[in-house]
């Protein structure tokens, strides 16, 4: 095994792993900085969000309001000190990409523009046409090459984190070209590998959004914290579950059902008006709207399509010329992969899996509790997502946290010397002949995909976007018995130049252990909150019993052992969660009594 | 995976494999896959690495042509696997093959450090005209400034279009278009300083005078970036600092 | 420890690439009609030479060029004339800085049409101007 010595080991380079990169360079040109990523850094997933990036610039919009916005969007279960410094310096950070050369869309006077996006009071999203994350992600890679003390491990999987001494001093990687392993010995490391909304059935997420990092952390002993909040993105295409942005509602799209009727106004988030007001109808949360489809279909009202349900995202009131120009690549994806020009003809949505709540449990400096180990993005769970994360809200998470990730890193990486390599050597090597186990043992009966296809139906039944404890328990065990097989997995692969079949065996066993995490934490939330919704008696939220953060500890072959942790509430205490005109009312209301004298206010139920 | 146990139609995909392990050369090998007709090659290639033959690699992710992992050669054409359907392969059957001109790594997989090494040397970031600090906020730059370089950087490295140039075929030290296209990104934004640094590349031996101006690079862009027209740009550019150190007697590629 | 480097990429060969895509083919074709050019080029250089030589000759030139070979190799290249033309205009935009008039980009098929229109202008021109001088 080959060593390589760095300061701070940087685990996925996608947007939060990039801009973790550069703060650590910028910070301490000395160090050196290991870069590892299982794809080439602009194949990583952050390449694929479209609408855009969440950060206060118009005159009449407030810090204040995104952190409201994002704390009641959150269900009140967001770490609010956390949120505050996020909104705090979110706009640098969209500012800074600017500077490095982001093409963000323009207005005629040459200022930044924004757009609308759900559940924003104002218009707070930067974007660059509707393929924000596509421009965020190749301006914070190119700009990472400016940096000579960033060496990159492009198309390296990582087996393991090193752990000695109570704290982690390294990384187990294996190129994927040659099937060589790397001991990456580091005084830090950073996991920033993304989300895990792969092991669900249908979802906009790429094949690379397999949990990598969530189960490393997980595996030595770090709590996955809120995993049960999965956010179902109410507008993806049937079938294959390709996103169609929220930004084509916050252009001013319409949601229609099978008689053409604007349902969204039935549930609490209307008065339906021709054009798009902030936080109502088509602009309130993903998870009222999915929920609404749920119950569009449930009253027959959806329409019948080849992959299932649907309703209709009509965009043609905007004209081509708008949507040519604002979202292009909605248009295309439109054109292509359905046949339908969106400018004459509505286009077919439905609900599916987007985004990971949840993750590995840090606080607002990115340090998780095993010292020396470090998560931003997806895979982390700062705390600003709480049960419902807006969108928009997590491009600017990865540049904030990115970058608290790559200073805090950096700092500790200084703070302690470098441990004993042959130790670490050790260890190390054990991974690996874990990881080579599954191709030297032939013994194997189960098939891959049929493990991942049941994991990812049961998910599906399970974890949906409207739970039961009967079906999230059946989901419970198929897991434990998908996790037994999982020891019989067959490879039939054995070669060591770019043997992909090899690395979908180890993400299959990551991704087991997240949807276990997942399945559980859900199972033991008795109550509804956000993302997560029970039909079965615990259909209200309960701040009595639940207004605390899950966390789901590893326990080896069992089930994941769930506690619970403190939410922390700095500004706002919960309240009503309304949208559209009672969101409109209850704000008024809450202003009132805000400039009454006397304790702030207490907490509601409902 | 797509529904395809309802509309018993077959497809014959021909995938060129290569094993450096075990294959001394690339040899054909025949899948017969149920489709529908909203299904991908690449959904068609997953359902092999699935259920028929888990050796086959590939590189894939998105699925939704932004990432630039899945440029293969299908029926000859470089496209990407993701956009390319299977019902419009009407004679059922359609051929798979990795890009061409990189050296194959196995099977689909081609290897592209050689991009990734031109990508670095053409300084692909923002090198400020002016300097300005965060306080100061964002660079002005009108929608007519920003369209003049939008384009070139909607590339999503695919490299499509180096598989569509046989002048890096026949000359794999040509910078190409892609590159190109990226480094004319960078020296056509208005914020930017730094294309005197750039265009060292451009009018090198390896830079744009490679081009003979095929042109089917832009014809396969599927991001519309138009790599040819990059190149074609700095020909014009790099001729006239030629002349003008000629003339000057100094570098000047101001 | 680790094993050596397993990996043999595997470089196709690049013989006969302009024949495995009908765009290379017709690149090619394109390539050699500019023999053609030359070729037309060589035939006037000849007239001139010959009609240096006096009139003996250049009455010799002429009549050569009336000769049933002459007119079909004529044909020929006007023939290769006309497409050289065609695909170069066709590729025309994708050499030249955006055109933007009245803040809207020029569309390649117009640049392309304008291009072409020039050159029959052109040909007219020449071809009335010669029609006059020889009347």
């Amino acid at each position: 095994m080959d060593v390589w010595k760095a300061d701070v080991a940087i685990v996925g380079a996608g947007g939060a792993g990039l801009r973790a990169a550069i703060a650590a360079a910028e910070s301490d040109p000395s160090l050196k900085i290991a870069l590892v990523s299982k794809v080439y850094p602009m194949r990583s997933h952050t390449v694929a969000a479209e609408g855009g990036s969440a950060g206060v610039v118009q005159a009449h919009d407030s810090l204040e309001h995104h952190f409201h916005d994002t704390v009641a969007g959150g269900d009140w279960l967001c770490e609010q000190d956390v949120v505050e410094d996020f909104v705090a310096r979110s706009t640098e950070e969209m500012v800074q990409l600017e500077h490095w050369g982001c093409p963000w869309s323009r207005k005629a006077d040459g200022h930044i523009n924004v757009r609308a996006f759900g559940g924003m009071k104002i218009e707070r999203t930067w974007f660059a046409a509707d393929k924000t994350g596509f421009h965020m992600l190749h301006t914070l890679f190119q700009t990472s090459i400016k940096y000579p003390s960033i060496r990159r491990f492009d198309e390296h999987f990582c087996l393991d984190l090193v752990v000695e001494d109570g704290r982690v001093q390294g990384v187990v990687v294996v190129d994927i070209a040659s099937r060589r392993f790397t001991l990456i010995q580091a005084n830090a490391v950073i996991l920033a590998t993304g989300g895990a909304g792969r092991v669900f059935r249908e979802n906009t997420n790429g094949g690379i959004v397999t949990g990598d990092g969530m189960a490393l952390a997980y595996r030595h002993g770090v709590p996955l914290r809120d995993m049960e909040f999965v956010q179902y993105h109410p507008t993806c295409m049937p079938g294959t579950g390709l996103l169609f942005t929220e930004a084509c509602r916050g252009e001013g799209g319409f949601l229609l059902n099978r008689d053409g009727y604007r349902y969204l106004q039935d549930y609490g988030l209307g008065p339906a008006e021709p054009t798009p007001r902030n936080k109502a109808m088509e602009l309130g949360p993903r998870d009222r709207l999915s929920q609404a489809f749920w119950y569009e279909q449930q009253k027959g009202r959806t329409i019948d399509g080849p992959h299932g349900a649907v309703v209709h995202l009509d965009l043609r009131h905007l004209g081509e010329a708008k949507l040519r120009e604002r979202l292009p690549q909605i248009y295309e994806l439109a054109e292509e992969f359905l046949g339908v020009d969106p400018a004459k003809t509505p286009i077919p949505v439905r609900p599916a899996v987007h985004y990971t709540m949840g993750g590995i449990l840090v606080d607002g400096r990115c340090a998780a509790p095993l010292p020396g180990l470090y998560a931003a993005g997806e895979c982390s769970s700062v705390g600003i997502h709480g049960a419902n994360r807006l969108g928009s809200n997590s491009l600017a998470e990865l540049c904030v946290f990115g970058k608290t990730a790559g200073v805090e890193a950096a700092a500790f990486a200084k703070s302690v010397a470098h441990g004993r390599a042959d130790v670490l050597l050790k260890q190390a090597g054990a991974s690996q002949q874990r990881a080579l186990a599954l191709v030297t043992d032939t013994s194997g009966t189960e098939r891959i995909a049929t493990l991942r296809k049941e994991m990812a139906q049961s998910m599906e039944d399970g974890c949906g976007i409207y739970r039961q404890a009967d079906t999230m328990q059946a989901t419970c065990d198929k897991l434990a018995e998908l996790r037994e097989r999982y020891r019989r997995v067959r490879v039939e692969d054995t070669s060591s130049v770019w043997n992909t079949e090899w690395l979908l065996a180890i993400e299959l066993g990551y991704q087991l252990e997240v949807a276990q995490a997942m399945a559980w934490s859900a199972l033991e939330r008795r109550e509804s909150r956000g993302a997560h919704q029970r039909l079965d008696g615990y259909g209200e939220r309960d701040d009595v019993n639940f207004l605390r953060h899950s966390l789901a500890y590893h326990a080896g072959a069992d089930a994941p052992r769930i506690g619970y942790g403190d939410v922390k509430i700095t500004r706002s205490a919960p309240g009503t969660r309304a949208y559209g005109a009672a969101g409109e009312q209850a704000e008024k209301a809450e202003q009132e009594r805000a400039a009454q004298p006397g304790p702030a206010g207490e907490a509601h139920r409902g | 995976m797509a529904d395809t146990s309802d509309t018993g139609k077959r497809m014959r995909i021909e995938v060129l494999r290569y094993r450096p392990e075990q294959d001394a050369e690339p040899f054909l090998q025949g899948y017969d896959v149920p489709y529908s007709d909203d299904m991908s090659v690449l959904q068609g290639l997953q359902y092999i690495k699935d259920w028929l033959d888990g050796t086959l690699s590939f590189r894939w992710s998105c699925r939704m042509a932004i990432c630039g992992s899945c440029g293969m050669m299908i029926d000859g054409e470089p496209r990407l696997a993701c956009k390319t359907f299977l019902r419009d392969f009407p004679a059922g059957s359609v051929r798979v093959e990795a890009l061409a001109h990189f050296p194959i790594e196995r099977d689909l997989v081609i290897r592209m450090d050689d991009f990734l090494a031109k990508l670095e040397s053409i300084k692909p970031y923002i090198i400020p005209k002016e300097a300005r600090s965060l306080a100061q906020g964002e660079y002005l730059q009108t929608p007519a400034e920003l369209d003049v370089y939008e384009q070139f950087s909607s590339c999503i490295n695919c490299l499509l279009c180096y598989a569509a140039c046989p002048q890096y075929g026949l000359n794999p030290d040509f910078v190409g278009p892609g590159i190109m296209a990226l480094l004319h990104r960078y020296n056509a934004d208005s914020r930017d300083g730094g294309a005197s640094a750039r265009m060292e590349v451009a009018g090198s031996e390896a830079g744009v005078f490679n081009c003979t101006a095929v042109g089917y690079c832009s014809e396969v862009c599927p991001k519309h970036v138009d790599p040819a027209n990059a190149v074609n740009q700095n020909k014009t550019r790099a001729a006239g600092d030629y002349f003008l150190r000629l003339v000057t007697g100094k570098g000047g590629a101001k | 420890m680790n094993t050596p480097d397993p990996r043999r990429p595997y470089v196709r060969p690049m013989a006969g690439w302009w024949r495995r895509n009908p765009f290379f083919v017709e690149y090619m074709v394109h390539e050699a009609t500019a023999l053609f050019v030359a070729a037309y080029a060589l035939v006037l250089l000849v007239g001139l030479l010959r009609l240096a030589q006096g009139e003996a000759a250049w009455n010799g030139w002429l009549d050569a060029l009336r000769s049933p070979v002459a007119l079909v190799f004529h044909v020929v290249l006007l023939a290769a004339f006309v497409y050289h033309c065609w695909t170069w205009f066709r590729i025309m935009p994708k050499t030249m800085p955006p055109l933007v008039i009245r803040g809207k980009r020029v569309a390649p098929g117009v640049i392309t049409a304008c291009g072409v229109a020039a050159t029959v202008v052109c040909s007219l021109v020449v071809l009335v101007v010669a029609w006059g001088a020889t009347r």
